[in-house]
């Protein structure tokens, strides 16, 4: 889950406002309602007049008329409008309709019950939890009972307040997991922000270690052996994430090796296809390599080279990933060494050829299914043995942590483009994106900029292979249950034992009885929708868009066009939808050629 | 005092390194088990370890993993392993210890699995849950019954007292030779002795050594340094390149022991 933002609230004076220009929190808060903190909208339109631009403005009222609050939100053009008394759905409505920015509610907890009143209010407005008080509306400096909150960030994102200090700040955040912490008074000293305590608390939130779990989900399920290399990664992923020069080298790599930023695609054709909603395609099949693997690989290479290893190895199902890494490992002339299944050989004999014309090194895995499950049992074996020299390059989001965290953030960059590219085209943003889901690195990707977006909906697709009814089949959510396998708890194919299921799917990259932690998280608190296609619905997307686009989509990426497309038909034509495009097919013609031949066999 | 405890401490007074022998149950059948456990206690194994068989093990290395989906093969279940592990307990009372994923732990239900352990077995190895994940499993665990046997690697350094905060009565420490899975063709860490003694110096219970124990000579060079030694894939390499044979399984085990 994401790092919480930060407002700072009840600032009344331009020292203040230097204070936050120097720290800067995300928001700021203005205090309009009766308060020794209250300010009117005259000193606040004098007090923004300095504030740096970036720092968004947010007024807290209390049971004041919604005439009052509307008149004040326009004159200190207000970004967020927060309300803190007892103001009713109805009020809401009122103003949103003419003030169409974000709402706070606010509501006051005293025991867990009080909780329930959240669920009055639509994901529109987002919930501020504040002590309770007899006497004040707010602002009480006083904590209440986190125990009652525990699990409310599984419901909806929300903003933590009440009795916030640079002290308590960190096991507030691991405790409960706002979206957004308010601190007032715990950053003050006689009345007035105290710089030092700002830029405390700042700093503590900031630099708080990543959570090793989302959720229940993830962990660090390994041998002893890894725990120590693990810890060294984490310490370094941590310290070069936030570098500017880390962050640079980067993006160069991806802007001028891999051609980023991939268009976002409007397809007409598709559109009128199944006319519904507008559809657009995330083209991150024109990166170089070919898919999106190649994002991550980057940024895990830098940071490989940055530790001073010189051998990487990787685990690959449709050779995609694989690919991506021989490519990395040759451009920064390091050795690399790709497990592979014997089975995903066989269906991926050109992308065998090319990691081996790029000096790579293939193993055939013969394990197990001898597939991208027994490759990646594999490269951790030969990691526990190596741990000291070579680095582990995970292609998704699955492992033990930090891996599932740091491959989001490599292919997060997917996400945020679309958020700009999307705003540009249609001045608003989709009302759903669709990816596929093996252990889900490119629907990470593009659904982690959208987490904090309610209103646009997450749809992960995953293989159904020959029916989910069936035992052939990838969908572990589906008929999955929550387990651990390769360093991390999440859900699993498995018998009642808890042996692992082989998974089955015509796309090898899907072919994965497992999806990484972050997604069990998203489905188990409904921020993400999990659906499944089969073999048979890709294979019509992959010769759809091919014939009628003329863009030829892997087949795991098929599965996320066939899907999109039965969602983009129920939808209006105003509607957008974003299909992530993860990658091209020219991997996939010999499977789709081998299918013909059977079927034209069949016929005969 | 758990059975572990107990040998120990009589292996203690005649200055003894106990010898802990692996077999992973169901390998070719569960009948056979039996047999191979009786055949080892007959040649003087101090401990038996039992691998409950698992289709992603992890740790392991080729021999091990063979092992392990030829008993999958052969329809082994947890449940069938427990009953043959009450019918060994009927006949012995040897520690015995199961080497576990934690997976499986958890879907038979961890409170289900432990209750079943309790009075039959006597230890848990489980190679994928280091102790910042153990939190879990021990609270429900009465470790006086079956004790969670620790795992420490060479790697480990700056964890060894962590790891032991939770390990100082019962059951002994589980100490990895090798930077690798189990097998036979590794080599053991080239700090290998600094590293034992380090573990030694911290631990309030026994500490075994295994992973890429081949032979008596390997027997012999860690009996020197550590309480008792672990060896798997040997056995389980001999089983099944010789077919089981309990004369020829009895005198293998005699000669580590000598």
């Amino acid at each position: 889950m994401p790092k919480p933002k930060i407002k700072i609230c009840g600032i009344q004076s331009d020292e203040e406002v230097l204070i936050m220009n120097r720290e800067k929190p995300e928001y700021i808060g203005f205090v309009f309602a009766e308060s020794k903190r209250k300010v009117d909208a005259k000193i606040v339109c004098d007090l923004k007049k300095a504030l740096d631009k970036h720092i968004k403005t947010v007024g807290v009222f209390a049971d004041q008329p919604p005439s009052e609050v509307l008149n004040i939100a326009k004159i200190c053009n207000l970004d967020v409008i927060q309300l803190h008394g007892r103001e009713s759905i109805n009020d809401i409505k009122k103003i949103k309709e003419q003030y169409d920015k974000e709402i706070w509610k606010s509501i006051a907890v005293k025991e867990k019950k009080d909780l329930q009143k959240a669920f009055d209010f639509d994901q529109n407005s987002t919930i501020l939890l504040d002590s309770f008080s007899e006497q004040a509306k707010g602002g009480t400096g006083y904590c209440f009972d986190w125990n009652a909150a525990k699990n409310f960030s599984e419901s909806r994102n929300y903003v933590l307040a009440g009795g916030l200090t640079p002290d308590n700040i960190v096991e507030a955040i691991k405790k409960l997991q706002p979206a957004i912490v308010d601190v007032s008074s715990g950053v003050e000293t006689g009345g007035k922000k105290d710089q030092k305590k700002v830029k405390e608390f700042i700093r503590r939130v900031r630099t708080m270690k990543t959570s090793s779990y989302f959720l229940e989900f993830g962990g660090q399920f390994v041998p002893e052996s890894l725990m120590n290399p693990l810890k060294e990664l984490e310490k370094q992923y941590e310290a070069y994430k936030d570098d500017q020069a880390f962050k640079d080298e980067y993006l160069y790599y991806l802007k001028e090796y891999v051609g980023r930023p991939s268009p976002l695609y409007y397809a007409k054709n598709l559109t009128r296809h199944f006319n519904g909603a507008k559809i657009y395609l995330k083209r991150e099949d024109l990166n170089h390599t070919g898919a999106h693997k190649i994002n991550n690989v980057i940024g895990q290479l830098l940071l490989a080279k940055k530790m001073g290893k010189k051998k990487v190895i990787a685990e690959t199902g449709a050779g995609m990933h694989g690919v991506a890494t021989a490519t990395g490992a040759s451009l920064f002339n390091m050795e690399c060494i790709v497990y592979m299944g014997e089975e995903d050989i066989k269906r991926q004999e050109i992308n065998v050829f090319k990691m081996r014309l790029l000096g790579a090194t293939v193993v055939t895995v013969s394990s197990g299914s001898r597939t991208l499950k027994d490759a990646t049992n594999e490269a951790i074996r030969s990691w526990v043995a190596n741990a000291e020299d070579t680095f582990y390059v995970i292609g998704s989001v699955v492992g033990p942590h930090p891996y599932p965290t740091m491959v989001r953030d490599f292919q997060k960059i997917i996400g945020e483009e679309v958020k700009k590219q999307i705003a540009e085209k249609e001045g608003r943003q989709p009302d759903v994106i669709v990816a596929c889901v093996g252990g889900g690195s490119n629907a990470m990707g593009i659904f982690y900029p959208y987490l904090d977006l309610p209103d646009t909906k997450l749809i992960g697709v995953e293989a159904a292979g020959k029916g989910i009814e069936t035992h052939e089949h990838a969908s572990a959510f589906a008929k999955g249950r929550v387990g651990v396998l390769h360093g991390m708890k999440t859900y699993l194919l498995q018998d009642q034992d808890g042996q692992i299921l082989p998974a089955h799917s015509v796309s090898a990259g899907l072919d994965y009885p497992g999806t990484g932690p972050e997604h069990a998280a998203l489905f188990a608190s409904n921020k993400a929708t999990y659906t499944s296609i089969t073999d048979d619905e890709a294979i019509e997307a992959f010769y759809l868009l091919t014939k009628i686009e003329g863009i030829i989509p892997a087949l795991e990426s098929s599965h996320a066009i066939a899907e999109g497309g039965k969602i983009a038909a129920t939808l209006s034509k105003d509607a957008i939808i974003v299909i992530n495009l993860s990658g091209r097919g020219d991997k996939d013609i010999h499977t789709v050629a081998e299918l013909e031949r059977s079927q034209t066999n069949e016929q005969n | 005092m758990n059975r572990i405890n107990q040998t120990f401490k009589e292996l203690e007074k005649e200055k003894k390194t106990a010898l802990i022998t692996f077999v992973v149950a169901g390998d070719p059948a569960l009948d056979t088990t039996e047999e191979i456990i009786l055949a080892k206690i007959e040649g003087g194994a101090d401990i038996i370890e039992m691998g409950i068989p698992f289709s992603d093990p992890l740790a392991d290395g080729p021999v091990i993993q063979a092992s392990a989906s030829r008993s999958l093969k052969s329809g082994t279940t947890i449940k069938a392993i427990f009953e043959m592990a009450r019918n060994i307990r009927k006949k012995t009372e040897i520690p015995l210890v199961f080497l576990v994923y934690y997976n499986m732990i958890l879907q038979y239900g961890t409170k289900r699995f432990i209750n079943e352990c309790y009075g039959i077995i006597d230890g848990l190895i489980i190679p994928d849950l280091p102790f910042e994940e153990q939190k879990e499993l021990i609270a429900d665990l009465d470790q006086n019954q079956t004790a969670l046997i620790p795992l420490i690697a060479p790697t480990s350094k700056n964890r060894i007292k962590d790891i032991l905060e939770n390990h100082k009565e019962h059951g002994f420490v589980y100490c990895v030779t090798t930077m690798g899975v189990t097998g036979i063709d590794v080599t053991f860490h080239k700090d290998l002795e600094t590293y034992l003694r380090q573990v030694k110096e911290v631990s309030q219970i026994p500490v075994c050594a295994g992973f890429g124990v081949k032979d008596k000579e390997d027997v012999r060079r860690l009996s020197g340094l550590v309480d008792g030694v672990i060896i798997g894939s040997a056995i389980v390499n001999q089983i099944d390149a010789q077919g089981f044979n309990k004369e020829s399984l009895r005198i293998f085990i005699e000669e580590l022991k000598k």
